[in-house]
């Protein structure tokens, strides 16, 4: 016995002698020092795969120099769902760094719990940053309870998107541009009968896209938007003053689905949409296998993007055209909203005196200096200026370093909290340029130009209502793909029935709820 | 012929006896199973594999890709990954993680199973129950992060092996194994004056190298791959391990169609995806074949008693 509790004791004084060293690794930084203040960050990479600023990076001591600020960088995982999971641990912990970028839904979340500051004193006290960051809209973003909890800095660029179709497959077969659904099908069975390609096969369709679905865009998603547009039930709401609430509650969706069940029957929609990934459907399309999508302007005409389609078809060309009008007049490429980056400011920063220092810190990212070193690095060593004072990757010493190369992307990493899609970032984003093959002058920039003039569906403020729960979702998505897959009939009594079901498993709760946040807040149009 | 007809000598003679046309079927059904199972691995491996080494200028669809000639291969992605400072910094912190995380595991697994293992340890119902609990019932993810804060352990890499470092599951397949060691070894090695340490290490631990290397091979498995404790407990990037970069990597195509440039140059972003699976799994893919031995003795022993 004796010799068994002699083994224990020592036992456990090895677990401790190989714990202790682990353990008290962390504390040795914790003291704080006098000198200059502790920023921390957990920032949004802007190219996640990339890495972090190294930690030499000039910015790091520009910062500590001119505003006394100590800056701790930390790159939030690329997931939405992880960078969730990440600050909500953070946040029940108390242990939220001073500042953060953050989704709105975990925003909701932590403004009740005290977690988080109201920001709204912080707009005078950054007078360059406000007047090219921060409009009516951005504050009303994340306003809670009269107070704005979060800097809602500009996210993606608004109407990226369009309507694109292959002119040089209405050439071929004598087609014009479809101006209304009618006419849009007509042109989708050409292209899907009538060997657009001229190989001989039977390998086209009209219509290409996938499903692209999150919380705020709900199923087909939007590659199929110009279609329901065309009913004026684009978009998962309806934010029009007169008219508000789910769309799928208007009498209206009924037929958008009509026309999409009769794209699959006919089979005039690649039939493969309900399979592919976004990958995929990229993929297709530079594989000439339809003639009709709604592609974003970057993925369709950036060079690398547009590069492969560019190789295989010399001759092919893409033009962008008007959403198809619908049998009431209705006409939209999709719903728009105001695509926003929230940062935060922790409750415990603003204790801690932060406040005033992270007001500094931002102010200084939206001052020429700020703006050109974290969009595009040093001058001279990650970019030039053109004539026009663009920043480009041209005439550098070493080219690898250049802010568009791999090796000059780490010092970019914080570009979007200093980006607010200007003239400059545009026209340095998305220069003009001579495609390999058919040698065709292309800009993603011209492109997304031309989108814009386009008609969409103003939905401002839809992606702050309320989302459905996980149950409700499930039915709403698996539903109206079984209509169009044919396992459930689409007709009208069978639509209405399915409607009835939906409402009574939250979906008229959801609705009422919506609107009701959405005139709360003003949202309407 | 002759060789055929021979029957088997000795005291004990079986009888041969014929295979009926079920056993044929049964044969043939089993053999078709493990063709499809074959196949049902081989085929995403094989399809990963491809992948990796397609060219930047391929167009097709990826079961065409899959059948890509060899000399049409591209080695640009592996040449990106493998010229990316990130990746190899991110490849040498998951070996740090690897390796610190088998030997604490080790360090801590073994000594409290063997403990475990011995009968007459006084309250040893109870400190099984006390193991058994946290199995059973799981603290959560906030406890857990709230004692890793606690304990200093953020931005270090401890924070991602040592929450996971005794796995309740692994002690008691060990401990298994222990008490399967005849008593008469530990009894012999006492009565030649040696202490219970020396018993452990000198008469246990040699006997046990299959169910060291068995749970260690388990242990390296589960470090090399945690995304999770890695995303949860290392702020600080220049700490972060294989499968944080490894979810970039697989999330960057997402990202790629607002910018004009992917961290890893002109290489295709599904080939660098591809690769970089493949690479972060090539370490356990070559460490198997080496503990294979160990392995299958070692879950069998453990889990074999009397």
């Amino acid at each position: 016995m004796k010799r068994t509790c002699t083994v224990c004791i020592a036992l456990v004084a090895l677990l401790s002698l190989v714990s202790l060293p682990l353990f008290s690794q962390g504390t040795a930084d914790q003291a704080k020092a006098s000198g200059p203040t502790t920023i921390e960050l957990w920032y949004g990479a802007a190219i996640t795969e990339a890495g972090p600023p190294p930690a030499d990076w000039v910015g790091f001591q520009i910062i500590k120099d001119k505003l006394n600020i100590d800056l701790k960088l930390t790159a939030l995982p690329s997931n939405e769902s992880d960078q969730d999971v990440k600050v909500q641990a953070a946040a029940a912990a108390n242990n939220l760094p001073d500042l953060f970028m953050v989704r709105r839904d975990v925003l909701t979340r932590l403004v009740p719990q005290g977690l988080v500051a109201p920001v709204d004193d912080l707009y005078e006290k950054m007078p360059i940053r406000t007047a090219k960051h921060y409009d009516e809209v951005s504050r009303s973003h994340a306003r809670f309870n009269g107070k704005t909890y979060g800097l809602a800095d500009p996210g993606s660029i608004n109407k990226n998107e369009g309507l694109l179709i292959r002119k040089d497959w209405l050439d071929k077969l004598g087609l014009s541009v479809p101006k209304t659904t009618d006419e849009l099908l007509a042109v989708m069975r050409a292209f899907t009968f009538n060997d657009p390609d001229g190989n001989g096969k039977h390998d086209t369709y009209g219509y290409g896209a996938f499903q692209e679905i999150n919380n705020y865009e709900a199923w087909p998603g939007r590659r199929l938007e110009p279609i329901f547009g065309a009913f004026g039930v684009d978009g998962t709401w309806n934010m029009t003053a007169s008219n508000a609430g789910l769309n799928i509650l208007k009498p209206e969706f009924f037929d958008a689905m009509s026309l999409l069940k009769q794209m699959a029957d006919e089979g005039i929609i690649d039939p493969n949409w309900l399979a592919y990934k976004k990958d995929d459907f990229r993929a297709a399309w530079k594989q000439g296998r339809f003639g009709i999508m709604r592609e974003q302007n970057a993925a369709f005409a950036a060079q690398a993007n547009y590069a492969p389609f560019d190789k295989n078809f010399p001759n092919g060309e893409w033009i962008i055209i008007d959403p198809p009008t619908g049998p009431k007049g209705h006409a939209s490429i999709g719903p728009y909203t105001a695509g926003f980056r929230i940062y935060a400011i922790s409750a415990k920063a603003v204790k801690e005196g932060k406040k005033d220092k992270i007001a500094a810190l931002l102010e200084w990212m939206a001052s020429d200096e700020g703006y050109y070193l974290l969009g595009w690095g040093v001058e001279g060593v990650n970019y030039t200026k053109d004539a026009n004072g663009i920043p480009v990757a041209a005439n550098l010493p070493n080219p690898d370093l250049a802010f568009s190369a791999p090796g000059g992307q780490t010092v970019t990493q914080l570009r979007n909290m200093v980006f607010y899609n200007g003239d400059i970032e545009l026209y340095a984003r998305y220069p003009k340029y001579i495609t390999a093959t058919s040698k065709k002058e292309m800009s993603a920039l011209d492109v997304l130009r031309v989108m814009q003039t386009k008609k969409w569906t103003p939905a401002v403020g839809s992606d702050t209502l309320p989302i459905p729960n996980a149950d409700l979702k499930r039915f709403y998505e698996q539903g109206l793909s079984e209509f169009i897959t044919g396992k459930r009939s689409l007709t009208r009594d069978n639509w209405n029935k399915w409607i009835d079901e939906f409402k009574r498993l939250g979906g008229q709760d959801w609705n009422d709820k919506g609107v009701a946040f959405a005139k709360e807040n003003n949202l309407l149009n | 012929m002759e060789q055929k007809n021979k029957k088997p000598k000795g005291r004990f003679t079986s009888v041969a006896v014929r295979p009926t046309a079920a056993d044929h079927s049964f044969n043939l059904a089993v053999d078709i199973f493990l063709m499809v199972l074959l196949v049902i691995i081989a085929v995403p491996l094989w399809s990963t594999i491809t992948l990796s080494f397609r060219p930047n200028d391929y167009i097709g669809n990826n079961l065409q890709g899959m059948f890509l000639a060899p000399w049409q291969w591209s080695n640009a992605a592996y040449k990106a990954l493998l010229g990316n400072a990130g990746f190899v910094l991110a490849f040498g912190n998951s070996v740090k993680i690897l390796i610190g995380g088998v030997v604490t595991a080790l360090l801590l697994t073994i000594p409290l199973a063997y403990v475990l293992s011995i009968h007459t340890l006084p309250g040893r119902r109870y400190l099984n129950l006390l193991i058994i609990i946290p199995y059973v019932f799981n603290v959560g993810m906030i406890p857990s992060y709230l004692l890793v804060t606690n304990l200093g352990l953020i931005d270090k890499l401890a924070a991602v092996f040592l929450p996971g470092a005794i796995s309740t599951y692994n002690c008691l397949i060990m401990r298994s194994f222990f008490e399967g060691i005849p008593n008469e070894l530990k009894e012999s090695a006492r009565i030649d004056g040696a202490t219970e340490i020396q018993v452990l290490m000198l008469v246990i631990l040699p006997l046990s190298k299959a169910i060291i290397m068995t749970i260690g091979l388990f242990y390296g498995v589960s470090f090399w791959n945690d995304f999770f404790h890695a995303m949860l407990y290392l702020n600080n990037n220049q700490l972060q391990p294989l499968p944080i970069l490894l979810r970039n990597i697989l999330m960057a195509s997402g990202m790629n169609e607002y910018v004009e440039v992917s961290a890893f140059g002109d290489a295709p972003i599904a080939a660098i995806k591809a690769a970089s699976v493949f690479m972060s799994a090539i370490p356990m893919v070559i460490a198997y074949p080496f503990i294979q031995k160990y392995f299958t003795k070692g879950t069998l022993l453990g889990s074999v008693k009397g």
